[in-house]
């Protein structure tokens, strides 16, 4: 570097590369600063046996808010929606398989119940309607109960006017379903259990919750914004492959003179007076600047990188309370041929998500484990076969399957992760699997197991939570990451946080670091304002 | 055709109140009740000779002192006696204490934990603070959310207002307690797992959730929201059981002049050009009213005491996804002699206090676990009081009357409640107990079991939930019963809601009552 940066990004995941472009757009002097061999953070890559790549985190590409993709140029970034988008066991031999496309999907379930069917697309509508309210609330800072500025209020009314557009019955279903448990959710609507499984998955997404639980219906609604027409799981993945989004953004950001430098990880961001005075690599150099933007968890940046001294007790205690929650692993499987699904007849669906809990109580289940600080017996797993998505990603003829499985929690009670607790939770997996795919164990050439633990070491997230921070109730909008600091500042004047630990949250690809980089410029005006 | 100026369908003690403020008005009111004896889930019985028991509803502590003060109770006979102690018997042979004494119970938490004994104090204030925030509220008329009424507007306005005049800080720390687990909630604050496990028990008590998952952290704060003589944050015990406090407010009542029947069941209310004129009892007699308030839960109000065709169909479909839900039990055992605590044997203060079951989350939680799959708890949730130990009344001399209110116990039980299931389920209470009090299988001289097809049949609540509808976030305030209809009104001209399925909600408060004869009297003019 021959000049001290503006400002340094702590992070090459979308998000940091998101708010580096924007900073960079603006012109601002940007450095990023990555700690692995390339960006892309949890959409990179990776070859986890000779010839076999996957992307072990891809198991959704998330919401990248259209505003996001107009401020950064990222308009031509394809997306595929699967068709099915997901199916489900639904007995022996037999799978209920959900188009994105309401009216067949409805076909599909009157192989089930008439009386699903019937009820499924103006289901699907109320969801795409109450999904739409949060996709608004999206777009704009945390809104909390000390904005007082006229200013943050005008697009408050906005969101106000668009709840009351969208009439007093869906405002009032919104305000209803949120802190409902997914299962009364579903069970005051359908009688099909795989029906219900199937979209009661994605209540427990990424939470160590069953779908019992409060909030877990938030949890849904926040899984459909910017799904297809309230299709589930109809957010899809990125034509040219998982890090066609990271790709895209580090090409804008590098079109807007920033630097990124990968292999360069941070020790510790240093603080004089209150103030970012600059960041101090693993390799001792030292990097001055005035403005520092963490892509890292709030845990990782604040409770890792600063010295506690500059921050509050009980600021730091709030941070501590953040529940992160890792609680599923990864199961990457390397296969000799594509495996086969009897009963499974939908072509597409292999492209699509498998999900293989055939019953709201078996994801129960699985999580009632984890209350315990246990594996579950029987974990919830879902599939997706990125070779399928992705044909370069294994050699011509072999596959490549991930599983995602849950209940695997970051702490087990009988003491840390073990190789033998690693290797039984993939026997487990690969016989769920089995049940399904009766050939699938003899298609294994190579399997390896992440556990939040190795999800943790290899990404920097705190627990493995690929969220940076559990999205339910007490810990969204102005209370995350913590109360009081939703705003993306932090106590320390010039140290942000832009990653998903911030509003609003995991899953909304580039949301966090685009809000972050507008609040960073929105200082920087005042305080030229103030200089004066 | 006799004809009065307000019908209470119910004498649960919510009807009473209402039917004490209608009448302190001037109103013409008369009050009928099913059973023999008013109370509703507040009643006393004789189960066994000369063995009272508070046979639903046992303590307390919410019943809000304006309407002490109002229908002048103290007059007619109220007197609360404070439960002071509670003592959890830990699996490891010891126990955890809290006594009256602040000093007293500090000692002895941090004989447990030092940490904990000096973050209860913070916490304890902390919970005040939140209890004082939350408490205008409870005296709220619900807004409806989604009318742009003038009326409905202020009122969602004086609701923000409120939570904005909290500050920040406040309304942050409201926000967690509404949205998170008790466990994870206790766990920023406290080590000693028994402890956190009995202060969670508070917040699963009539919900059909565990103590992990969200959306019952709330509920701890009714335990600082109650008043006695002031004093927050006491339970107590009304002299004569639960029953004399219905009897209480039943007597006040009727010396404002209004009428109560028993025995007088309201087979429908009588709907004539979409509006109420009275009901028509199952004897074949009607009775002309200018209003007629139900007492009852919500799916009796609106779904079985009028005609399904009066009311719109998207009211009846909400009314149908009202979660009810039904989780507790309650055994009532007579006793030869005193159950004799192994962590605190012989006599002492804390047979005077509440014995709660609840020596850990994990205890809770598999208790849980049980009834979610359809089975009622094998080792369940109890809190336990002595009425006799108080009030010597209550049991003939030298015996005792030991109520055990008990959780889970889903009203779906797997098998349906056939009269083998509810007994296993009274073994279970009783295997349970005796791990603590081993004497206590051979002093039982009487034990009614009452599980949540019982508590239905007798009291009326529909599917035996004691709150007449779960105290669940999405069931609070302007949601309770249903959006538009939290105020008290019905769809039916003339035909109001007073009954515990409406804001505030359970407990022996009376709020929801009081604000209902409020509003009546505000349409109906004074």
């Amino acid at each position: 570097m021959s000049a001290a940066p503006d400002v340094v990004i702590i992070g090459g995941g979308v998000n940091g590369l998101v708010a580096a472009a924007c900073l960079g757009k603006s012109g601002q002097k940007v450095l990023l600063l990555e700690r692995g061999p390339a960006v892309g953070g949890q959409n990179q890559l990776g070859e986890f046996s000779p010839g076999f790549r996957a992307d072990p985190l891809g198991h959704d590409a998330g919401w990248l808010p259209p505003a996001v993709a107009r401020e950064l140029g990222l308009t031509g970034v394809a997306r595929v929606v699967p068709d099915p988008s997901v199916a489900v066991p639904a007995g022996p031999g037999e799978w209920l398989s959900l188009p994105p496309d309401r009216r067949r999907a409805e076909l599909e379930i009157r192989r089930h119940s008439v009386r699903d069917a019937a009820a499924w697309p103006a289901f699907t509508t109320l969801l795409a309607r109450l999904a739409g309210v949060l996709e608004s609330l999206y777009v704009l800072p945390a809104p909390d109960i000390d904005t007082t500025s006229l200013g943050e209020l005008l697009p408050l009314l906005g969101v106000a006017r668009n709840l009351r557009g969208l009439g007093r019955k869906d405002m009032i279903e919104f305000l209803r379903t949120v802190p409902m448990s997914v299962q009364e959710f579903l069970d005051d609507r359908f009688e099909c259990g795989p029906l219900k499984a199937a979209v009661g998955a994605v209540g427990v997404t990424h939470i160590r919750q069953g779908p019992r639980s409060g909030g877990t219906a938030f949890v849904l609604l926040h899984q459909l914004v910017g799904s297809a027409g309230g299709a589930i799981r109809g957010r899809g993945y990125w034509q040219a492959g998982p890090d066609a989004l990271a790709r895209a953004v580090a090409e804008v950001a590098k079109r807007h003179g920033v630097t990124v430098r990968t292999g360069a990880e941070v020790a510790r961001i240093t603080v004089q007076d209150d103030s970012v005075a600059g960041v101090v690599l693993e390799s001792g150099e030292e990097i001055a600047t005035r403005i520092v933007l963490s892509g890292a968890d709030p845990a990782q940046t604040l409770l890792g990188m600063v010295d506690p001294v500059w921050l509050d007790p009980e600021f730091l205690l709030a941070v501590r309370n953040i529940k992160f929650r890792g609680n599923a692993a990864r199961v990457l499987y390397a296969l000799d041929g594509l495996p086969v699904f009897p009963g499974l007849g939908a072509p597409g669906a292999l492209a699509g998500t498998l999900t293989l809990s055939s019953s709201l109580d078996q994801i129960e289940r699985s999580a009632d484990d984890a209350k315990y600080g246990r594996v579950s017996e029987r974990p919830h797993v879902e599939l997706h076969l990125p070779s399928v998505r992705w044909p370069g990603l294994a050699p011509p003829g072999k596959h490549v399957l991930v599983a995602q499985a849950t209940s695997a929690p970051y702490r087990l009670r009988a003491g840390p992760w073990t190789a033998a607790a690693r290797d039984a939770l993939g026997s487990r997996v690969t016989g769920a699997i089995a049940e399904v795919a009766p050939g699938f164990p003899g298609q294994v050439r190579h399997c390896e197991v992440l556990t939040p633990v190795e999800i943790e070491e290899r990404y920097g997230l705190t627990e493995g939570a690929v969220t940076q921070g559990e999205m339910t109730l007490d810990q969204i909008l102005f209370m995350r990451p913590v109360a009081g600091a939703s705003r993306y500042a932090t106590p320390i004047s010039g140290l942000y946080l832009c990653g998903a630990g911030t509003h609003p949250g995991g899953g909304i690809a580039g949301g966090p670091g685009w809000l972050a980089a507008r609040r960073v410029l929105k200082d920087r005006r005042e305080r030229r304002g103030a200089s004066l | 055709m006799k004809h009065y100026d307000a019908i209470i369908v119910g004498g649960g003690h919510n009807g009473l109140v209402g039917a004490g403020y209608l009448a302190r008005a001037g109103k013409k009111v008369l009050v009928l009740e099913r059973r023999p004896l008013v109370g509703g889930a507040a009643v006393t019985e004789e189960i066994f000779p000369g063995f009272k028991f508070s046979v639903f509803s046992y303590v307390v502590s919410l019943l809000r002192p304006e309407i002490i003060r109002d229908l002048e109770l103290p007059k007619h006979g109220l007197q609360i006696l404070p439960l002071e102690s509670t003592v959890v018997p830990l699996d490891n042979g010891d126990y955890l204490g809290s006594w009256a004494d602040p000093d007293l119970s500090r000692r002895e938490l941090a004989r447990h934990s030092a940490r904990d004994a000096e973050a209860a104090t913070l916490f304890g204030r902390l919970m005040h603070h939140m209890a004082m925030a939350v408490k205008p509220i409870l005296g709220m008329l619900p807004p409806d959310p989604a009318s742009l009424a003038p009326s409905d507007l202020k009122g969602m306005l004086k609701f923000a207002g409120h939570f904005r005049s909290l500050g920040a800080e406040k309304f942050h720390a409201l926000h967690k307690l509404m949205t998170m687990s008790s466990a994870d909630y206790l766990d920023e604050w406290f080590e000693f797992d028994p402890l956190k496990a009995t202060k969670s028990a508070s917040g699963i008590i009539g919900t059909f959730l565990g103590p992990r998952s969200p959306g019952t952290a709330y509920v701890l704060l009714h335990h600082y929201m109650g008043e006695i003589d002031g004093a927050f944050r006491a339970w107590g015990f009304q002299k004569g059981g639960t029953g004399a406090i219905s009897g209480t407010i039943a007597r006040a009542a009727q010396a404002l002049g209004a009428e109560i029947r028993t025995d007088a069941t309201v087979e429908k209310v009588i709907v004539k050009g979409g509006r109420a004129s009275g009901v028509a009892l199952a004897s074949g007699e009607e009775i002309g009213a200018t209003v007629v308030v139900s007492c009852l839960d919500p799916r009796r109000t609106f779904t079985q005491l009028v005609d399904s065709k009066e009311m719109p169909a998207d009211v009846i479909e909400a009314i149908r996804r009202f979660k009810f839900r039904g989780s507790s039990g309650k055994v009532n055992l007579a006793l030869s002699e005193l159950p004799d605590f192994t962590c605190l044997p012989g006599m002492g203060p804390h047979l005077r206090g509440a014995v709660s079951i609840s020596p850990s989350l994990d205890y809770l939680e598999r208790a849980y676990d049980d009834a979610k799959y359809g089975e009622f708890s094998k080792h369940p949730y109890m809190d336990i009081v002595i009425p006799s130990m108080i009030d010597p009344g209550m049991a003939p001399p030298g015996k005792h009357v030991m109520s055990c209110f008990v959780q889970y116990a889903p009203y779906n039980q797997a098998g349906g409640w056939t009269d083998a299931n509810r007994e296993a389920f009274g073994d279970a209470v009783v295997d349970t107990l005796s791990r603590y009090a081993p004497n206590l299988r051979n002093a039982i001289i009487g034990r009614q079991v009452l599980v949540p097809s019982d508590i239905e049949r007798i009291t009326g609540l529909t599917e035996g939930n004691i709150f007449a509808g779960e105290l669940a976030l999405h069931q609070l305030f302007f949601f309770r019963p249903v959006p538009g209809w939290a105020n008290y009104r019905t769809p039916v001209k003339g035909y109001w809601q007073c009954g515990a399925g409406t804001h505030p909600g359970g407990g022996i408060m009376g709020a929801s009552g009081r604000l209902a004869a409020l509003e009546i009297l505000k349409d109906v003019g004074r």
